[in-house]
C-alpha cells in the first residue's frame, strides 16, 4: 500500500517519520528464553476478544434474578452464533487466566521483575487479582446452582478476614446472602468497574513495558545478543501466536460448550461435589488444611490471614529481592518461586482429583 | 507456448495469496459477529388471528387495539356501523395513532399529523394513508390479514 497523498496529509499534521523511525527502533532481544516474551502479548490479545465477545453478550444478556439462567440459555439456544460466543467467552475467560499464571510465573522466575521492574510487576499482579475477580463475578451472571454456591463461598470466605471481613462481604453480596442485589452488583463489577480498571492498568502496564524496554534474564545479560526490530519482525510473529492461540480458543468453543446448570434455588442445598473455577481450586485445598480451630481462635479466620500475608508477599518480591536488584544471582528467590509454583501447582492438580 | 517472462511477480502472486487470505479470514470473523449482533428480526405478520367474540360488541365510533407483530393494530367500528382494520402506526415516523372520535380522525401527537376515517392522511405530515388490513371471519376467528394475502391456517 502507497499512498504519498495521505502520507503527506498525515506529515503535514504529525511527525509520521519520526514515529515510523520509533517503531523501528524499538528492538526485542532475541535469546533461548525470549518465548516468555509471547505470553504478555497472548494474554492482551485474549483481553481484546474477552472485550469483544463480552460485549456482544450484554446485547441479549439480562441481569435480573428471575430472567438471567432463562436469557443465556435463550442466547445458547434462539440467537444467531449465540452458542458459539458464550462458549468462546467462556473459555477466553480461562485461556487469559491460564496465561495470565503463566505470564506471571515466567517473570518471577526468570527475575524480570527486579529493579527497575517492580511497577511493571505490580500492575500485573493487580490485573490477576481483577482478572480472577472478572471471573468470579462472571461466573455468577449465569445464576446456575454452581454460581450461587461458588459465590457464597468466595464471598464468606472474604467474610472470615479479621476486622474488615464482615464489611468486605456486605459489600460484595449487597444482602445478607447471596441474593439477586449480589446478582446486579456482580454485573455492575463484571460490565463497568472491571472493564475501566482493567483498562487503566493494561494501559499503564504496556506504557512502563514501552518505557523499560524488554528485560534479559540476568544469566543472559552479560553476554552479547541479537536483537530483532519491534516491528514488522517480532509484531508479525505475536500475529502468528496470536493465529494459533485463536484456533485453539475456537476449538474449544465449538467441541466443549460449557454447561448450564439447573436454576439456582437459594433454599436448595448445593449439588454433590461442586467445584469452584480451576484457578479457586489451590485456595479452597490450603483452606481445608486448617482444622476448625486453632489455640480457640477460628481457623478459617487464621486460613485467610496466613494466605493473604503469603499472597502479599508473592506481591512484594521485587522489592525484598535485593541481590537480583544489583544484578547479582539470587538462587533463594529462585527458590522461593519454585515453591510458589510447585504449591499451586499441587494444590490445584490435589483439588482437581479430590 | 511458454512465455519468456511471467506475468506477475513472485511477490505480486504472494502478496495477493496472504492478502486475500487475510481478507477472508476477517471477512468471517466480522460475518460472524454482525449475524450475533443483529438479531433474527421480528418480520411482520401477514396475518393475526383473534377470538371474534372479543370484538362483537364494540361499540360504534370507537376502536380497539390489538397485536400486529410487534406493533399495534386498530379494529375501527365507524359511526355508522361499517368496520376497518387498520395497522395503527404513522406512515410519518412510526409513531402509534389515536383515535379521536368527537373529530371522528386519527391523530398522530408526534408531528401533528391527521387521517380521516378511511385512514388517509389529510392533514401534517404524514406521507402515506395508513395502511388498511382485509377483516375475515371463518366461526369463532376473526383473520385481519394485509391485502392481498392467502391466508392459510395452520391445521389444528
Amino acid at each position: 500500500m502507497n499512498c504519498p497523498k495521505l502520507k503527506n496529509w498525515l506529515e503535514e499534521r504529525y511527525d509520521w517519520e519520526g514515529m515510523k523511525r520509533f517503531a523501528k527502533r524499538k528492538l526485542v532481544p532475541e535469546h533461548r528464553y525470549d518465548l516468555w516474551y509471547y505470553t504478555g502479548g497472548i494474554t492482551l490479545f485474549l483481553f481484546i476478544l474477552q472485550f469483544l465477545t463480552g460485549m456482544l453478550l450484554a446485547f441479549y444478556y439480562v441481569p435480573h434474578i428471575d430472567f438471567a439462567h432463562k436469557s443465556i440459555i435463550e442466547i445458547v439456544t434462539k440467537q444467531n452464533l449465540g452458542w458459539f460466543f458464550r462458549s468462546f467467552h467462556h473459555w477466553g475467560s480461562e485461556l487469559c487466566i491460564a496465561f495470565l499464571f503463566i505470564h506471571l510465573f515466567g517473570t518471577l522466575l526468570l527475575k524480570s521483575y527486579r529493579k527497575p521492574r517492580e511497577f511493571l510487576w505490580a500492575t500485573g499482579f493487580i490485573l490477576l487479582g481483577v482478572s480472577i475477580f472478572f471471573g468470579l463475578s462472571g461466573y455468577l451472571l449465569l445464576w446456575d446452582e454452581r454460581a450461587l454456591a461458588a459465590v457464597r463461598v468466595a464471598t464468606g470466605g472474604a467474610g472470615n478476614f479479621p476486622f474488615i471481613g464482615g464489611f468486605i462481604k456486605a459489600f460484595l453480596r449487597g444482602s445478607i446472602d447471596v441474593t439477586g442485589d449480589t446478582l446486579t452488583r456482580f454485573y455492575a463489577f463484571h460490565v463497568a468497574i472491571l472493564p475501566i480498571i482493567t483498562l487503566l492498568l493494561v494501559g499503564l502496564h504496556l506504557l512502563l513495558m514501552q518505557y523499560h524496554g524488554m528485560s534479559v534474564p540476568l544469566s543472559l545479560e552479560k553476554e552479547k545478543r541479537r536483537e530483532i526490530p519491534f516491528f514488522p519482525n517480532f509484531f508479525y510473529k505475536d500475529l502468528m501466536v496470536w493465529l494459533v492461540v485463536l484456533g485453539v480458543l475456537a476449538t474449544l468453543a465449538v467441541l466443549l460448550p460449557p454447561e448450564i446448570g439447573a436454576k439456582a434455588d437459594p433454599l436448595a442445598p448445593p449439588p454433590e461435589n461442586v467445584k469452584p473455577e480451576w484457578y479457586f481450586l489451590f485456595l479452597l485445598e490450603t483452606l481445608k488444611l486448617f482444622p476448625g480451630a486453632i489455640l480457640g481462635l477460628n481457623g478459617e479466620t487464621i486460613a485467610i490471614l496466613m494466605v493473604s500475608c503469603a499472597i502479599l508477599f508473592f506481591f512484594l518480591i521485587p522489592f525484598f529481592d535485593q541481590r537480583s536488584a544489583r544484578g547479582e544471582k539470587s538462587p533463594l528467590f529462585t527458590w522461593i518461586g519454585v515453591i510458589y509454583l510447585l504449591y499451586f501447582l499441587t494444590m490445584t492438580v490435589v483439588g482437581y482429583l479430590s | 507456448m511458454k512465455l519468456k517472462y511471467s506475468l506477475i511477480t513472485r511477490r505480486t502472486f504472494l502478496n495477493t495469496l496472504f492478502g486475500g487470505w487475510l481478507f477472508a479470514f476477517f471477512a468471517g470473523t466480522f460475518s460472524a459477529l454482525m449475524k450475533f449482533a443483529f438479531p433474527t428480526l421480528g418480520k411482520e405478520p401477514d396475518f393475526v388471528v383473534l377470538n371474534r367474540k372479543d370484538f362483537t360488541d364494540l361499540a360504534n365510533n370507537s376502536v380497539k387495539r390489538f397485536p400486529w407483530g410487534g406493533v399495534v393494530g386498530l379494529y375501527f367500528k365507524k359511526a355508522d356501523g361499517s368496520v376497518l382494520a387498520l395497522k395503527g402506526v404513522c406512515t410519518h415516523m412510526e409513531c402509534n395513532v389515536a383515535y379521536k372520535p368527537e373529530e371522528r380522525r386519527f391523530y398522530c401527537a408526534c408531528h401533528n399529523g391527521w387521517y380521516d376515517e378511511n385512514g388517509k392522511n389529510i392533514s401534517g405530515p404524514p406521507p402515506k394513508p395508513l395502511e388498511v388490513f382485509t377483516i375475515m371471519e371463518e366461526g369463532e376467528k376473526l383473520i385481519i390479514a394485509k391485502k392481498g394475502v392467502k391466508v392459510e391456517l395452520p391445521k389444528a
